[in-house]
């Protein structure tokens, strides 16, 4: 028997170590270098000497980092809130009693499907050339000019097509999480007489909580992640207005010769990241037991 | 039993590995056993060109396979290519900052030694000196052709309306109000590619400010806050006389638009003339230098090196690369590319400048020619997008807020290279 | 089980449809249907159909001809960039189907016992949080050291990167499985290897197809990653092809959105014939996860 269980382990550590070796090399190993740039004053190629902490020190004093974290930040924070409030309104309408429920779950699937390149190609051309015509045609003022050419709205557009996609996938995580909720809750509720606004408040929200958890540190990861959309829509424009962090990056990191400042601007995005994934796990895992 | 668990661990292991090597290529080995040469040329608009030029020499050559590729976002893709360090043998690449810094990484070979640099319009050679960094020997690159920056114009409206040349900024403004008058646009821009907003500022700029006005902030002497004041203020009232909102246009829109006479002229270099034909082939168009200055004698011609050929120095074929050289600078290559690409050719020799350049044929037979500025500004900085910022801008203290932004990023950006640069010239100062 | 108790419940309640609400949902799927039909129209267009105004851009096309379509197939290399996406992806998933139940198995089984595979668990499922932004650069130069600029590095990478909620989820889903199963098999004489393969492999197959379904969507249209690690080759996947040949499309939009339809074609084509399981898939993610 104690032959088999040491079979048992060697398989398993047989099996563990090459997935770990392959971690480390591709995920962990990287990152240390990244880390170890970030005290450079690297072009990417050539020589490079070492400049401490100069690149962080400059981070915080540079203008064009500081609107990139503002902007990824509103684009983020009004996108989760957007897409979430929506999300959960359509799942509830789409696990309601209605006709053709499996054909609308499929359709509103769609866009997140579709590639957030082309379909900003595809929405740019919208902004561009479709709404400032409606604009005129109605004598709309605000719409006449494209939003994008905007350096107040453009915001807007990358966010309108950033919502539109990642809707689609939360609405369906929502309704799988409202199917976890048994009927016989609602039935009882339903003879007590409760509205359905507060059937909602009381009784639905508490029971998906930890979907609203799920969804909240899916959609604001992806969302502080905004690239596809903006390499399609602005390139960063107009006035740098739109360049999110991950655009920077890439932009300046690998076509402008900062490979080394944009490594220790990647450092604090990583942080970030996590501070803010740990922050919303802890304060809504206390909600969740506060329900 | 331990032998089959190492098995195990192989084959967990290596599924990835095989399953990925599975999916590997072949690498690039000719088997004929030519010497394969790889050029990668920047200019994705003149693919046609180089396949030409390419086929012609492989057709001739059995000892050498020429290929040069013309890929988009050509910069991003060598820059990422570098990283990789995975560097073909030429580049094929502009006379502009990523040049200085490539150079000063050491990516290049000095070809001081190539017979063919003597047929080379020295003015273009003088042109790349100025853009080392530091003062560096040798010859670092084969000056190809260049192109000239100032107006294209639509001849066809210009003839009907009888309209003439204008040659002070005065008579600009003036033609400009004139156009309006008769509901002629004067002019387009697709100010939602930034860099397009360099166009008329580089124009600007060359006529109004001195070429080395980079290395004279470097040195301290001037700053950007005086001499390029009245460059900002020029460059905005050009908007006054532009569509609404040029920003919701790209550089593609503004080339069709210019093309299909929704606007008289175009401020732009005589690079886009390809881009503007193949929406229109049948269109005349003409170009004349900016009149940026009160008088026509202050004119100067905004005129940069628009490719040359840089030989890397890991190549494994120092010998074949001359090879590819002299092929390409023969006077009959040059005009296969010019008859394609048009612009200025960088050798000396009977070479025909393309019709759309005849209007600044003095200004470039006289010499009266600077480099563009922005070839001296770091890729980093975003100067293009700082311009759209200002021009979008538009607040009392919008000039104020730009220049001083210049100066103090500036400084930002090139703080290395100005302690390089002072630390320079205390060393040589005695010396000089 | 939850499927059959709300079909339960639905015949018991009998069908009282809410019919305002299914009229509003009809009418909503405008927003989904509205982009998707302005590419399809715009792609079947010639440029000098393009007039400035709102017909221009949304009527229909005099005459219905595939030239754009033909010609963009020819400017994008269509097939190739077409064969290097599904080659990326199918290999992809069939690895990460492999590699990662395996490993969630190893050590959803072993971290209740062992501290070590405790802190293994929490350092790979951490890399969740880890931007691509910090890799990208150090990948890009690593990738090429190690000749694994092209297909089988990017192959690799998204391994990697979907290691952490692969194993999670796998990890996840094991405790529905009794261990009692491998303790029976482990009677019968059969090796841990063959247990897993023969027995709690095939087990796990609800949880294969949500890998397959959120690798699958997440690889293939991954534009950063084939971006910077195969630039350069020659090499496309659908997307990048995209990316790459703006210039080529020039003033356009006619070639350029005959284009992307055709980037688009394949996926939904998938998701038409796969839409349930892709659903059920995603969903089931969300709750084991």
């Amino acid at each position: 028997m104690k032959k088999k269980m040491n079979n048992r382990d060697k398989t398993f550590l047989a099996v563990i170590i090459p997935v770990l070796v392959l971690f480390f090399l591709f995920n962990t190993l990287p990152m240390l270098k990244g880390v170890m740039y970030s005290f450079t004053n690297y072009r990417g190629y050539g020589t490079y000497e070492n400049v401490g902490l100069r690149n962080y020190i400059d981070l915080f004093s540079d203008a064009r980092v500081g609107k990139s974290y503002l902007f990824t930040f509103k684009y983020a924070l009004v996108g989760t809130v957007l897409v979430n409030v929506i999300s959960l309104v359509m799942a509830l309408a789409l696990n309601s009693r209605i006709r053709f429920k499996s054909a609308l779950r499929g359709i509103y699937f769609v866009p997140n499907i579709l590639g957030g390149l082309v379909i900003g190609y595809i929405f740019s051309f919208f902004f561009t050339y479709i709404l400032p015509t409606v604009g005129n045609v109605f004598g709309i003022s605000w719409l006449q000019n494209s939003i994008l050419a905007s350096e107040k709205y453009a915001w807007i557009g990358v966010l309108i097509v950033g919502v539109w996609q990642a809707v689609a996938m939360n609405t369906i995580i929502y309704i799988s999480g409202l199917q976890t909720v048994p009927e016989e809750v609602y039935e009882a509720s339903m003879l007590d007489g409760t509205g359905k606004w507060r059937e909602f408040w009381k009784i639905t929200l508490p029971l998906v909580m930890p979907f609203v958890t799920i969804n909240l540190v899916l959609s604001t990861k992806n969302l502080l992640m905004v690239f596809d959309q903006i390499m399609a829509l602005t390139k960063g424009g107009p006035a740098q207005s739109t360049e999110s962090i991950s655009y920077l990056i890439y932009r300046n990191g690998m076509d402008g010769g900062q490979f080394g400042f944009q490594s220790a601007n990647a450092v604090i995005f990583f942080l970030v990241i996590v501070a803010i994934s740990i922050f919303q796990m802890t304060v809504l895992n206390k909600k969740e037991e506060q329900l | 039993m331990a032998k089959s668990v190492w098995k195990k661990c192989l084959a967990t292991g290596l599924a990835a590995a095989v399953g990925a090597t599975a999916l590997t290529g072949c690498g690039t080995e000719r088997e004929d056993g030519r010497v394969e040469i790889e050029v990668v040329s920047y200019k994705p608009e003149a693919v046609v060109a180089f396949e030409k030029i390419a086929d012609r020499f492989n057709e001739t050559h059995d000892d050498i396979y020429l290929k040069i590729e013309s890929p988009n976002e050509a910069m991003t893709i060598l820059k990422t290519r570098f990283i990789r360090e995975d560097y073909p043998d030429i580049i094929g690449i502009g006379g502009d900052i990523n040049y200085s810094n490539f150079l000063d990484a050491d990516l290049f070979l000095d070809i001081s030694d190539l017979d063919i640099l003597d047929t080379v319009n020295p003015a273009y050679l003088a042109i790349n000196k100025e853009l080392e960094f530091l003062p560096k020997e040798g010859t670092y690159a084969l000056p190809y052709a260049a192109n000239a920056a100032g107006v294209l114009y639509n001849k066809e409206i210009f003839e009907e309306n009888g309209w003439e040349i204008p040659t002070t900024w005065d008579e600009f403004i003036a033609l400009c109000e004139t156009m309006q008058d008769v509901g002629v646009l004067p002019m387009y821009f697709g100010y939602k590619d930034t860099w397009t907003c360099l166009a008329p500022w580089n124009a600007l700029a060359v006529g109004i400010c001195d070429a080395d006005v980079c290395n004279q902030v470097n040195l301290g002497e001037t700053t950007f806050a005086e001499a390029y004041a009245p460059v900002a203020e020029k460059i905005r009232t050009l908007l006054d006389y532009a569509e609404p909102n040029p920003y919701a246009y790209s550089y593609n829109d503004a080339c069709t638009a210019f093309a299909r006479g929704e606007s008289a002229m175009y401020v732009i270099g005589s690079y886009a003339i390809p881009q503007i034909k193949s929406v229109n082939p049948d269109m005349q168009i003409g170009s004349f230098t900016f009149p940026a200055n009160d008088t026509e004698e202050e004119n100067v011609l905004n005129s940069g090196i628009d490719l040359q050929f840089c030989v890397m120095n890991n190549t494994e074929h120092p010998e074949e690369v001359y090879e590819v050289l002299r092929y390409l600078y023969d006077d009959e290559t040059i005009r296969i590319y010019q008859e394609d690409q048009g612009g200025i050719a960088c050798k000396n020799g009977d070479f025909t400048l393309s019709a759309e350049l005849e209007d600044m044929r003095t200004y470039i037979e006289n010499s009266r020619m600077a480099d563009y500025q922005d070839h001296h500004y770091p890729s980093e900085m975003s100067v293009d997008a700082m311009i759209q910022t200002y021009l979008l801008d538009e607040g009392a203290q919008a000039k104020e807020t730009f220049l001083n932004r210049f100066d103090t990023e500036w400084e930002r950006y090139n703080r290395d290279l100005i302690r390089r640069v002072n630390e320079y010239q205390e060393k040589t100062g005695g010396a000089q | 089980m939850k499927k059959e108790l709300t079909n339960i419940q639905k015949k018991y309640k009998g069908p009282k449809t809410n019919w305002m609400l299914t009229l509003v949902l009809i009418l909503g799927t405008v927003t989904v249907f509205f982009p998707l039909y302005m590419a399809v129209i715009i792609a079947f267009k010639q440029p000098s159909e393009m007039t400035n105004d709102v017909a221009g851009a949304l009527a229909f096309p005099s005459h219905w001809s595939l030239d754009n379509f033909r010609q963009a197939m020819e400017v994008t290399d269509f097939w190739h960039s077409l064969g290097n996406s599904l080659l990326i992806t199918a290999a992809t998933i069939i690895l990460a189907i492999l590699i990662h139940s395996i490993a969630g198995y190893v050590i959803g089984r072993s971290m209740a016992k062992k501290k070590g595979f405790r802190l293994i668990y929490l350092y790979i499922v951490s890399g969740m949080f880890v931007p691509f932004a910090i890799l990208m650069m150090p990948l890009v130069k690593q990738t090429a050291q190690m000749g694994l600029g092209n297909k089988a590095g990017v192959v690799l990478l998204y391994l990697v990167f979907y290691m952490p909620m692969n194993v999670l989820l796998y990890a996840g889903y094991l405790k529905n499985i009794p261990e009692a199963m491998e303790e029976a098999a482990n009677i019968d004489g059969a090796s841990a290897w063959t247990t897993y393969w023969k027995v709690i492999f095939p087990m796990m197959s609800p949880m294969h197809a949500t890998v397959a379904v959120l690798t699958a969507l997440g690889t293939w249209n991954d534009v950063m990653t084939p971006l910077v690690i195969m630039s350069g080759t020659g090499q496309n996947t659908l997307p990048l092809a995209q990316l790459n040949f703006q210039t080529q499309f020039g003033t356009n939009y006619n070639l350029a959105f005959a284009s992307y339809i055709l980037a688009l074609i394949p996926i939904l084509i998938f998701y038409v014939i796969c839409q349930k399981q892709i659903l059920n898939g995603v969903a089931n993610g969300a709750v084991k996860g």
